[in-house]
């Protein structure tokens, strides 16, 4: 007798569709996995003979072989356990599997279906590739139910999902529940209570209107955390793909729970001490995802720069790039998205004062200059956006501040955003230079730009993410083309303590 | 005690003076000067700022308020418990030969006269001479050996005028010395509060010692930052600007 089901593997965000084929043959009693499971696949078969006996189903005494295909993938993970013991009770009772259906959770001893780490994102993988019937353990139901055009069943055991498919109790199908997006979203961190900052609110305008990296230099207590937290509020609502795309990272971490769509912008302030497989990826088996696979459409605040190791900055440079991060393994390579907006924050020396009207700086010559050093190179070339923060006036804290609201410029960051998109189908902070060329036109502008760049020193890098910036204060200006005072700003925004050393 | 200077300060003298007007008001002191542009002002506003009591002499009648762009200002003089005082007529207009004659007012009515920024021969000078004349004491503020804004006052440092430092240095001269203020002096955490000054250009806005922010000159012009960031990006492409830390500063002109 022979059966076989669907089940889902994952790799990063893909999933592989996987068939669990189980033959039952007279013979010495043996229970055979194939197909390279790895130590966790193996602990299965205790799982699943336990949970095949005590949900009354038996288990059969004759020789069981049990192989996942494709052969050649390695497995990982205890999601296989549901639709392992599922397949030896249509094997043992020869009916045939439900066609188009697949089967993702892990079993109790007792026959309890339980949570599978990324059932959202093999729900995704499985619906794309056909799958119309996906049942799951009821503390993955919602998650599942996401996605469009997939029916959900999420029986409490194993005896409930073999009544289901032997037609002697209806597991009903769980309704997809999408929470709908807020109007106004109620900010914790809004401008309005921001004092001054004239530079720093420019920069975090021009920030999520482009998708730009900004650094903020100032002493400490300058309220760079502050500004760093209204970012996510001035940008838009996420849209149902991108919710769907940040709950696929949180999904793999097994973290989604009951309510697992949010609209808001992810913000993720990982302490200094991380580690690199902590920050972009890593870790155990094929590697999971990372801070800034977390902050993926959204906000990734380093704060005190100059303290992070070197190798976990080293490593961020990459997916600042290209928006993913690839993790290579000897088992394989897995790739997340990490399409985030860096904001960075540095004191302007180590012990933090320097330049501050109000106190003086104290450290040792030498010290402010090797400090500097070390934040420049590669990937301080790649923040856009560098602006002092300076602490307030004591007296405009005692005072309203009058300033503008984050709903406020939310409304001209939408606008701006939907002209690039309109124009180029991405932001400017990703447009690649034969993007720009076409899309952003400098015309008498460019002689600027190049004369800058002779005179001042500027990289290729540097050149282009000017060019980029420039595009977004016309964007925001509601201007067709890049105009020279534009230009001038974009070049304006590079502190001239990390220009020598950048 | 009257704080006195030029009309065409640089930030730096404007900065000073909002700072000591704001100090010696704090200390209770009473805040003489002539309503005039830059360092008058900026005195008077200082004065305001830190919920003292000042006084303006007019070179006009006290119903007539030159320049105009000062009318705020008055108002708020006399809305803050201060006065407005002038010896001529109601209805007079500002005339050459009043400004004097204010000027020798103003020393009249106080104990002591700060000089902050004259150029030479400039009316602040004459208060000073004023205040000599009449037994006052006097003082004055040094300036960049650069600045021709600087030379009146350091010609009064070098004739014996006592240097300030700080509003405590003037204190100890009244007699109050037992304050504590802070040292050296602390520059303001807002330029241009006082009335806007009208001259072409930024780069009049700049001093050649003192930076000055993007966000400052913006404040300080009534314009936005991004187009007070390009604006002087532009002048430090054609060089007439340096960064100087966050801010940026005039660049060293031979003469
Ligand atoms: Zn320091």
């Amino acid at each position: 007798m022979v059966a076989s089901v669907l089940t889902c593997l994952l790799r990063g965000l893909e999933g592989v569709l996987v068939e669990v084929q189980v033959d039952v043959a007279p013979g010495h009693v043996a229970f055979n996995l194939v197909g390279l499971g790895d130590a966790s696949v193996k602990e299965a078969r205790e799982r699943v003979r336990s949970a095949l006996r005590n949900s009354g189903l038996g288990f059969p005494l004759r020789r069981l072989t049990v192989n996942l295909a494709p052969a050649e993938l390695r497995k990982e993970g205890s999601g296989f356990d549901l639709p392992v013991a599922v397949a030896i009770a249509l094997a043992v009772a020869e009916k045939r599997p439900p066609p188009r259906t697949a089967f993702i959770g892990e079993l109790a001893l007792d026959g309890a279906v339980r949570h599978a780490d990324g059932v959202l994102v093999a729900a995704r993988a499985l619906r794309a590739q056909g799958v119309e019937a996906l049942f799951v353990s009821p503390a993955d139901a919602a998650e599942a139910a996401l996605v469009k055009g997939l029916r959900v069943h999420a029986p409490a055991d194993l005896a409930g999902v073999m009544a289901h498919l032997a037609g002697t109790a209806e597991a009903p199908a769980v309704a997809g529940l999408l929470p709908s997006a807020p109007l106004e979203p109620p900010l914790e961190d809004d401008l309005a209570e921001v004092h001054g900052q004239e530079a720093a609110r420019r920069a975090l305008e021009l920030s999520a209107a482009g998708g730009h990296h900004l650094l903020l230099s100032g002493p400490p207590g300058a309220g760079k955390t502050m500004l760093a937290r209204c970012l996510p509020g001035i940008l838009p609502p996420l849209t149902l793909e991108e919710a769907l795309e940040v709950a696929q990272v949180r999904s793999i971490l097994g973290e989604l729970g009951a309510s697992p769509l949010s609209w808001e912008r992810p913000f993720r302030a990982p302490h200094h001490s991380v580690s690199t497989a902590g920050l972009v990826g890593g870790g155990n088996g094929l590697g999971r995802p990372g801070e800034i696979s977390r902050a993926h459409h959204g906000v990734l605040f380093l704060d005190e720069l100059a303290e992070f190791q070197g190798p976990a900055l080293q490593a961020l440079r990459q997916p600042l790039e290209s928006g993913r991060v690839v993790i290579t393994r000897s088992r394989g390579t897995v790739s997340y998205p990490a399409r985030f907006t860096l904001v960075a924050a540095t004191n302007p020396c180590p012990c933090g004062w320097l330049g501050d009207d109000r106190r003086a700086c104290r450290c040792p010559p030498g010290a402010v200059d090797r400090y500097q050093r070390s934040l420049s190179g590669p990937l301080l070339d790649r923040l856009d956006l560098r602006v002092a923060v300076s602490r307030p006036p004591l007296e405009a804290l005692s005072t309203g501040s009058g300033a503008e609201s984050s709903a406020a410029v939310r409304a001209r960051v939408m606008t701006a955003r939907h002209r690039q998109l309109h124009r180029q189908e991405c932001l400017n902070a990703h447009l690649k230079p034969a993007g720009l060329r076409r899309h952003a036109p400098l015309g008498a502008g460019r002689r600027l730009l190049e004369r800058w760049a002779e005179e001042r020193g500027l990289t290729a890098r540097g050149f282009h993410r000017a060019w980029r910036v420039a595009r977004t204060a016309a964007d925001l200006d509601g201007a067709e083309t890049i105009q020279e005072a534009h230009l001038l700003e974009a070049l304006g925004y590079r502190l001239a303590v990390h220009e020598r050393a950048a | 005690m009257a704080v006195v200077g030029s009309r065409r300060p640089t930030p730096y003298g404007e900065a000073v003076a909002e700072r000591l007007g704001a100090d010696l008001a704090a200390a209770g002191v009473v805040v003489v000067s002539g309503l005039a542009r830059g360092i008058d002002a900026a005195a008077h506003r200082g004065a305001l700022d830190a919920g003292g009591v000042t006084v303006a002499v007019l070179g006009t009648g006290v119903d007539v308020v030159y320049p105009a762009e000062n009318a705020g200002l008055a108002a708020e003089i006399v809305g803050r418990g201060g006065a407005l005082v002038s010896e001529f007529a109601d209805g007079t207009p500002p005339r050459r030969g009043h400004f004097p004659k204010r000027n020798w007012t103003m020393a009249a009515i106080s104990e002591l006269v700060v000089v902050v920024e004259a150029a030479e021969g400039s009316g602040a000078l004459i208060t000073a001479e004023a205040a000599l004349a009449l037994g006052r004491e006097v003082m004055a503020v040094p300036g960049s050996v650069f600045s021709p804004q600087s030379v009146g006052a350091h010609q009064l440092l070098r004739d014996g005028a006592g240097l300030v430092q700080n509003a405590r240095d003037v204190l100890a001269v009244l007699g109050r010395g037992q304050e504590v203020l802070d040292d050296p002096l602390l520059p303001p955490s807002r330029l241009g509060l006082a009335a806007p000054v009208r001259r072409d250009g930024l780069l009049g806005h700049l001093s050649e010692t003192l930076p000055v922010t993007a966000a400052e000159l913006a404040r300080k012009l009534g314009l936005g930052f991004a187009e007070a960031l390009a604006r002087l990006t532009a002048l430090e492409l054609e060089g007439s600007v340096l960064r100087r830390g966050e801010g940026y500063v005039r660049k060293l002109r031979r003469e």
